[in-house]
């Protein structure tokens, strides 16, 4: 019983991890209306600055870590600017095409830079688990589950109460509307990229702590994916319980099912989770449902 | 210098070319040049490890054209193709490299190549040489791709049971491993010690079997049940990230579980991702070729010829040593089928037809590989396999075991 209530507690924490690197697609979603396929990319980009800041500059993480979300913060702006800000006006789809060069790009980029080797990433948060009796927790993924909820709480008040979130929120609506109600659509695109792009720089430093870093790490972006489609890609505090749901889902399946029936159910039963949903509530749980009226 | 003198330059330079052309052996004049294509991922999953495999096996063409291939007239040409370690890209790029190199073989790399080409070199009549263990889905008789190691199950049966014999007793020996979905090749490795430990329970306990992602996100619950199930070995043929994962659950949990590696997640990549070898203290890797020890061994040897003499450019590590072992068992069957069936118009047929026709001596793959006996029945020889084991002792790579008899595993 202890183990299944442990298997359980670690599935929440590794959902809340996808949360995380879900919110920063649900951020430049609810920005632009555009789906960033890049999301995982932009989170080695992140693991990239923190391995160089901390293991290559030799800065120690009181200093590394702040700066390397000031430079993630830079990269997202310096992605909106070079790519995203021309296509202002132009058809959704087209800017959800670039993000897809994007995820191309940014992993040459990355190779190109880096190369390929496998780096070991810097220990952020401690290795050491916490004991809880016979029960016992990831640190990283304890600390990074409580960043998570603090985040989404942070976001889902600047997005439904600050003046600068609703007008990120009617930039999303229409651009030229927007515009013509004089608010900044690049300012509010590019503010959304640099949100997201640090998001996923925290991601990665929960991702990868203590652990390896290739340009493989991008993966998760696609597990965070489903977690993403099921809160609906307009809510952020739904991210919270979507990811918990999907979490712990696969978690148990990893733990119950798959020695059962001796294959890996856990890595697809998100994407079943995903497609069940979506075929009964197109929106996801926590989207808008949008009527039209012509 | 003036008009007349550089004519008379030009002139004697134009008689003594023709002079010492006129005086080459005939075998040179009509050289034969065959062509190889080299399948690479320099972008893909293995792109850490593809520049010093790709220099490895290249400089063993390169020795060979220079030592025996003058001998024989012939020169192996060879081409990199980049393939990402995808099947469709394998797939795709197939008939162009056939109609551009009309190649006598193939030098693959992965899973990946054999999952796009096993139906198609057959038709083509084109061999194809890898450098990694073999797999269970390929194990079919009258292969076109061949491997110099047996599957990875046998290698793995072979560490485990060289492992028990060393613990001593009766008492089977408690087993747990750590797979990836991600791949059929991840999977294939994991099920044929699944059966071996079910067809042989007085050898092997197989304590859990668990499936992660390439990149897993947290193995510390998994590694407590692996350490509370009693594992005495935890087996990890996949990739390093798994390893290094693997590892730091093993440490959240106080647990020393020796971890056995493959040649591509080995102890200096697995070791180099987790921030230094001596982390791996204890730690296994074990395969059916040379461990790249810093011990002097003919293997070492040949290698540091390669390095002084043709300009290899690798580290001595079991990668640089996967693609010599690859290449020397490659020219080896090539001049077993030029000394049989001459220099020209060799064929990948006939390439072929000289794998089966003679061993290929541990000597003539200078102690990479053991001898080698293919026969028609399997794409990896049958009999006489081996394992070497090598481990991190104070820090550095060791050779813990030679020579290792390989137990009889069956096809799954």
């Amino acid at each position: 019983m202890v183990y299944f209530i442990n298997d359980i507690i670690t599935g929440a924490l590794i959902g809340l991890l996808y949360a995380l690197v879900a919110m920063g697609f649900v951020v430049i979603y609810r920005a632009s209306k555009v789906f960033n396929f890049a999301q995982g990319e932009l989170v080695i980009i992140g693991g990239f600055i923190v391995w160089f800041t901390t293991m290559q500059l030799g800065l120690s993480l009181w200093l590394s870590v702040p700066l390397s979300l000031v430079l993630a913060g830079l990269v997202g702006y310096a992605i909106e600017r070079i790519f995203l800000t021309k296509l202002i006006g132009e058809s959704v789809f087209s800017m959800v095409m670039v993000t897809i060069g994007l995820l191309i790009l940014l992993r040459g980029v990355v190779l190109l830079l880096f190369g390929p080797a496998v780096r070991p990433f810097p220990i952020i948060f401690p290795l050491k688990p916490l004991f809880l009796g016979d029960m016992l927790i990831p640190m990283n993924l304890l600390i990074g589950g409580i960043i998570t909820i603090v985040a989404a709480v942070g976001l889902s008040w600047f997005f439904n109460r600050t003046r600068s979130g609703l007008r990120m929120t009617a930039v999303a609506e229409d651009h030229v509307v927007a515009s013509s109600m004089g608010i900044s659509v690049t300012g509010s695109i590019a503010f959304a990229w640099v949100l997201g792009a640090i998001l996923s720089t925290i991601g990665a430093m929960i991702f990868l702590s203590g652990k390896s870093l290739t340009f493989l790490a991008s993966d998760i972006g696609f597990a965070a994916l489903p977690v993403a489609l099921f809160a609906g890609l307009e809510s952020i505090g739904g991210l919270i319980l979507a990811g918990v749901i999907i979490g712990v889902a696969q978690s148990l399946t990893t733990n119950y099912l798959d020695p059962l029936i001796g294959g890996s159910l856990g890595s697809v039963v998100p994407y079943i989770i995903m497609l069940a949903i979506l075929l009964i509530r197109p929106t996801g749980l926590f989207g808008w449902r949008t009527i039209e009226r012509v | 210098m003036t008009y007349k003198a550089r004519h008379g330059l030009r002139s004697l330079l134009a008689a003594g070319a023709l002079a010492v052309t006129a005086a080459m052996p005939l075998k040179a004049q009509a050289e034969t040049t065959y062509n190889l294509a080299l399948l690479s991922d320099f972008s893909g999953p293995y792109a850490d490890i593809m520049p010093i495999l790709a220099a490895s096996r290249e400089a063993i063409f390169d020795w060979w054209n220079e030592t025996s291939g003058q001998g024989h007239g012939v020169t192996l040409n060879y081409k990199n193709y980049e393939t990402r370690y995808d099947a469709a890209q394998v797939a795709s790029l197939w008939p162009g490299i056939k109609s551009e190199l009309d190649p006598i073989a193939v030098v693959g790399l992965g899973g990946p190549d054999v999952a796009a080409l096993s139906e198609r070199l057959p038709e083509d009549k084109i061999p194809m040489f890898m450098a990694t263990a073999a797999y269970g889905y390929a194990w079919q008789p009258d292969a076109w791709i061949f491997n110099p190691r047996p599957t990875y199950s046998h290698e793995s049966a072979g560490f485990l049971s060289w492992m028990r014999e060393q613990r001593g007793g009766d008492e089977p020996l408690k087993v747990a491993i750590l797979a990836s979905e991600a791949s059929p090749a991840y999977v294939d490795m994991a099920k044929g010690l699944e059966l071996y430990a079910e067809e042989h329970p007085d050898e092997l306990d197989l304590v859990e079997v668990i499936y992660t992602e390439v990149q897993p996100t947290d193995l510390t619950a998994q590694m407590r049940r692996v350490a509370r199930a009693g594992a005495e070995a935890l087996v990890i043929q996949t990739n390093t990230s798994i390893v290094v994962a693997a590892k730091r659950g093993l440490q959240a949990n106080g647990a020393d579980i020796p971890i056995m590696m493959s040649s591509h997640n080995g102890l200096p990549a697995s070791g180099g991702a987790l921030g230094g070898l001596e982390q791996l203290e204890g730690d296994y890797e074990a395969y059916g070729m040379a461990v790249a020890a810093d011990q002097e061994t003919p293997a070492r040897q040949f290698y540091e010829t390669l390095v002084t003499n043709y300009g290899l450019e690798a580290p001595w590590n079991v990668v640089t040593a996967m693609g010599i072992s690859q290449g020397l068992y490659t020219v080896a069957v090539i001049e077993h089928a030029i000394k049989e069936y001459g220099a020209d118009g060799l064929t990948g047929e006939k390439v072929r037809e000289a794998l089966f026709a003679e061993p290929i001596t541990t000597e003539e793959t200078h102690g990479f590989l053991p001898t080698l006996t293919f026969t028609p029945e399997a794409p990896f020889p049958l009999e006489g396999l081996k394992v070497n084991v090598g481990t991190v002792r104070d820090g550095k790579i060791a050779i813990e075991a030679t020579g290792v008899d390989v137990p009889d595993v069956q096809k799954w």
